[in-house]
């Protein structure tokens, strides 16, 4: 598996599969028992309000090992990253950590994932950046470059394929 | 300040589209005595790839910190997202000495090493604490006299706060007091701390300008002349994006939104052009009218 095999949107089979599983049970038993489901994470929560995300929800679904729902459902990829859930939480947990680690998992379960984040990954691996500079245009409506403007060309990774190499190697590996 | 020079650590969105933040940084620190160094080999902090693979964004931290740490250079980091995510690794790392081994030894492949040795900013605690508002205030020719500014920090500016940040997750004040130490005025208000839905732009164009649209609308109807950001992602919601989060949210949005770095260079008498003010999509020309009043 590689990580291009990671966006590619197939679904794991044998060994794949089975890692994926270990993963999987690896959350469940990462997430303490100390949830009580007071519901402040979801009661501040900067997703709920537009798109019902509940974090309270995720954190009870993973705990009871219903992933695979998860994994299935599209709020998870709602969440803004605001990081209230984290701060806020009477009991020190981390409903926005669960929900990255869950989508990283639909990532290597070969869930589909939206576009956006496939094509931004393969930015990263092409040229070390998620864009390259664009044109922009001024308030006039007159096209602006980074030259244009005096700025020096950016200063990328040197050697772009071996960033790429350890990147795909580093995919892989629990770097957390 | 004990600080001469510092890398100029810009990640992915400033500059490649966010040109006026880094006109203003390259025009308006140096006057601070600080020289802004630019090496070679940065890439993506990581922070965006998160959503994807955890490991990615902690190896691309790692990678960033140490080409610094290579120079001998401490970093400034003006987008919150790169902050945050190079506060994260450095914190993962310091608690986890196995881990950080585990990452060496890829780093290692590039002829990197990360040890942790050197300081990180963001622009609010370098000009905060670092710079201090003594020296700004000793800066300011033309203070912004009778403008009152709405202040939006940047969700990853000042949260989690289980690892260090630059200001205080709940109730921030480090933005108001720097834009007092200029002249203008900066009242507190209810949707200070929500968010831009810059991170949800990539697949939900819809509700991400939805939250876009109801801070602006907010902060217009409390009678703001305008709002300062020191974040690229909030500042291209709420400035480039200021139009179609007005549609989104049925609303007719014309506040203008400015970089808090372009506001100090306003007030140290810079020439506009040279501070990117031409590239704010917002009618930031309704700041110089106001302040004539």
């Amino acid at each position: 598996m590689s990580i291009v095999d990671l966006t590619s949107m197939a679904e794991p089979e044998g060994e794949a599969q089975k890692k994926v599983n270990e993963i999987i049970k690896g959350l469940k038993e990462d997430i303490p028992n100390d949830c009580y489901q007071c519901g402040k994470c979801t009661s501040g929560c900067e997703a709920f309000i537009l798109t019902e995300l509940e974090p309270h929800k995720v954190m009870a679904l993973s705990k009871s090992g219903f992933i695979d729902e998860l994994l299935n459902s599209s709020e998870i990829w709602t969440c803004v990253t605001c990081l209230k859930c984290k701060e806020r939480c009477p009991q020190d947990l981390a409903p926005v950590d669960v929900i990255f680690a869950v989508k990283n998992i639909a990532v290597v379960s070969g869930k589909q994932i939206d576009s956006g984040y496939s094509n931004m990954l393969q930015a990263v691996l092409g040229t070390g950046f998620i864009q390259s500079p664009k044109e922009v245009v001024d308030r006039e409506n007159n096209a602006v470059t980074r030259e244009g403007l005096g700025l020096t060309p950016m200063k990328g990774p040197e050697e772009i394929a071996k960033l790429q190499q350890v990147l795909m190697k580093a995919a892989m590996e629990t770097l957390r | 300040m004990d600080l001469d020079k510092i890398g100029l650590y810009l990640g992915c969105l400033i500059p490649t589209e966010q040109y006026a933040y880094e006109l203003a940084l390259r025009e308006v620190l140096p006057e601070f005595g600080l020289e802004l160094v630019d090496i070679e080999g940065p890439a993506c902090c990581g922070a965006p790839l998160r959503h994807i693979n955890l490991s990615l964004t902690m190896y691309l931290s790692a990678r960033n910190i140490a080409l610094f740490e290579k120079e001998g250079l401490d970093i400034l980091a003006p987008c919150p997202y790169c902050h945050q995510a190079l506060s994260e690794a450095k914190d993962i790392m310091k608690k986890n000495p196995a881990l950080k081994e585990k990452v060496n030894t890829y780093l290692k492949e590039e002829g990197l090493e990360y040890r942790g040795t050197n300081e990180h900013f963001h622009l609010l605690d370098l000009l905060h604490d670092e710079i201090g508002i003594e020296k700004i205030k000793e800066s300011i020719k033309e203070p912004l006299e009778g403008l009152n500014i709405a202040a939006h920090y940047g969700c990853h500016l000042i949260r989690p706060n289980d690892i260090p940040r630059p200001d205080h997750s709940e109730d921030p004040q480090k933005l108001e007091t720097l834009l007092k130490a200029i002249g203008a005025k900066s009242e507190y208000y209810n949707e200070k701390l929500d968010c831009c839905g810059a991170h949800i732009f990539i697949n939900d164009q819809e509700s991400a300008l939805t939250k876009t649209g109801q801070k602006l609308e907010a902060v217009q109807k409390h009678g703001f002349d305008g709002m300062t950001t020191m974040c690229p992602w909030g500042q291209r919601m709420f400035d480039a994006k200021q139009d179609s989060a007005g549609q989104t949210v049925g609303a007719s949005l014309s506040l203008p939104v400015i970089y808090y770095i372009q506001l100090l260079g306003l007030a140290m008498g810079k020439e506009q052009e040279k501070l990117g003010l031409h590239l704010n999509k917002s009618p930031v020309d309704k700041l110089g009218s106001k302040e004539e009043d």
